[in-house]
């Protein structure tokens, strides 16, 4: 009991690092995308938040008391957690040219749109029949072949789990193929007494 | 640093190699940390391919760009470019990172590789020998996702490699496919791949 203590806080820690520099991936691009700087500050601030995740994942596989010989596997943990910190920070330096370049060229545009069709943000209406669902019972890529990258919830950035639950006012930002779009949106909007 | 190393310049389109270094680095960080939650050495060392690839585009991409720059204007707007390159670069030096944990057997703690097991999609690499079923099939008469819940999410042809393939893609003897989905469906795609398939799983 005693033993699985840490590892449980380990290895949430852990997936907190790995999920957070991930989603900083995602939205550093789509701040490309959309020339946005709120996202961009989103980023910035969320890279903030990582380095202290990191300082607390360190600080809790150091204090785990792990015995000499099994110093290798708590070094592949330490790694693990110096790996996410740099990813935060490549993506920060993404969402930095937002903030920084003036215009940036149009290339970048082009090849985030290349390489991820398109994306579309969409606020989810209170009536709307999403409200409440879990994201798998959503389906919203079966029915609309567009992938919800994150969730904006008031000032939150949610990255999208099967489990999470939709809420009114969420703004889901979603990529696919543009046709996807208008489906998207009519998904959203569409109200839960309405067929 | 052998004459061999050396990199030399070949005009490209500098949208079309940064479109592949974001694309590679993104599949990559996919690939590195499923190798390390999944100790899979096979996946660490793709890894390590790719970052070869990734640091060969990105040295040609920063010479086009520098290229491409004529005045102060074109300068301020291309830094972007070649800033957003060099994190690219980062995130598949970082995957690298992740990769070398595996392959110099430092490993990650037993106790917390399950607790990732757990909640993670498995993510396999599977060879198409000779006689799969698979060979010059096209995914999308294949319809993995629908038949057995998994994700081709790239296919590795040679050198070459194919980023969310598309439904005209035919397969071949010799690819190596990558695939994201439940442990069952990635088993059953591995068996299939290989073509160990004699007891055929026909269900609807």
């Amino acid at each position: 009991m005693q033993v699985q203590k840490p590892f449980k806080q380990i290895a949430s820690k852990l997936a907190s690092l790995k999920d957070t520099s991930e989603l900083m991936i995602d939205l550093s691009y789509s701040s490309l995308l959309l020339n946005s700087r709120e996202l961009a500050e989103e980023v910035q601030e969320l890279e903030k938040h990582v380095d202290k995740l990191h300082t607390e994942f360190e600080l809790l596989v150091l204090s785990s008391g792990f015995k000499p010989e099994d110093s290798k596997d708590f070094l592949g943990l330490i790694r693990l957690g110096i790996v996410a910190e740099e990813i935060a920070d490549a993506a920060a330096e993404i969402a930095d040219v937002i903030l920084k370049v003036s215009e940036p060229h149009p290339i970048l545009k082009q090849v985030i749109r290349e390489a991820e069709e398109t994306v579309a943000r969409v606020r989810v209406p209170r009536n709307s029949s999403l409200v409440r669902k879990r994201l798998r019972d959503a389906e919203i890529a079966e029915e609309t072949g567009m992938w919800v990258l994150v969730i904006r919830r008031g000032k939150r950035w949610l990255r999208p789990r099967p489990n999470t639950v939709i809420k009114a006012g969420d703004v889901l930002i979603a990529s696919g193929y543009a046709e996807g779009v208008e489906d998207l949106k009519r998904l959203v909007s569409g109200s839960s007494e309405s067929e | 640093m052998t004459e061999l190393d050396k990199i030399e310049y070949t005009p490209v389109s500098v949208r079309e190699v940064l479109t592949e270094m974001k694309d590679l680095s993104e599949i990559m960080i996919d690939l590195a940390y499923s190798a390390a939650l999944f100790n899979n050495r096979d996946l660490a060392e793709e890894v390590l391919e790719l970052e070869k690839r990734v640091d060969y585009l990105a040295y040609i991409l920063d010479m086009n760009a520098m290229l491409a720059a004529r005045d102060a204007d074109d300068a301020e707007s291309l830094i972007g470019v070649t800033k957003v390159a060099a994190a690219t670069d980062k995130i598949s030096d970082a995957a690298a990172d992740i990769a070398t944990i595996v392959l110099q057997e430092i490993g990650v703690h037993p106790v917390v590789r399950e607790a990732f097991q757990k909640v993670e999609e498995h993510l396999a690499r599977a060879e198409v020998k000779s006689d799969s079923m698979f060979v010059k099939k096209s995914l999308g008469e294949l319809e993995l996702a629908a038949r057995i819940g998994v994700d081709l999410i790239a296919i590795r042809r040679g050198k070459r490699w194919i980023i969310n393939p598309d439904e005209e893609e035919v397969i071949r003897e010799g690819d190596v496919l990558f695939a994201r989905g439940a442990a069952q469906g990635i088993d059953e795609l591995k068996e299939l791949a290989e073509g160990s398939c004699g007891r055929s799983t026909e269900e609807g």
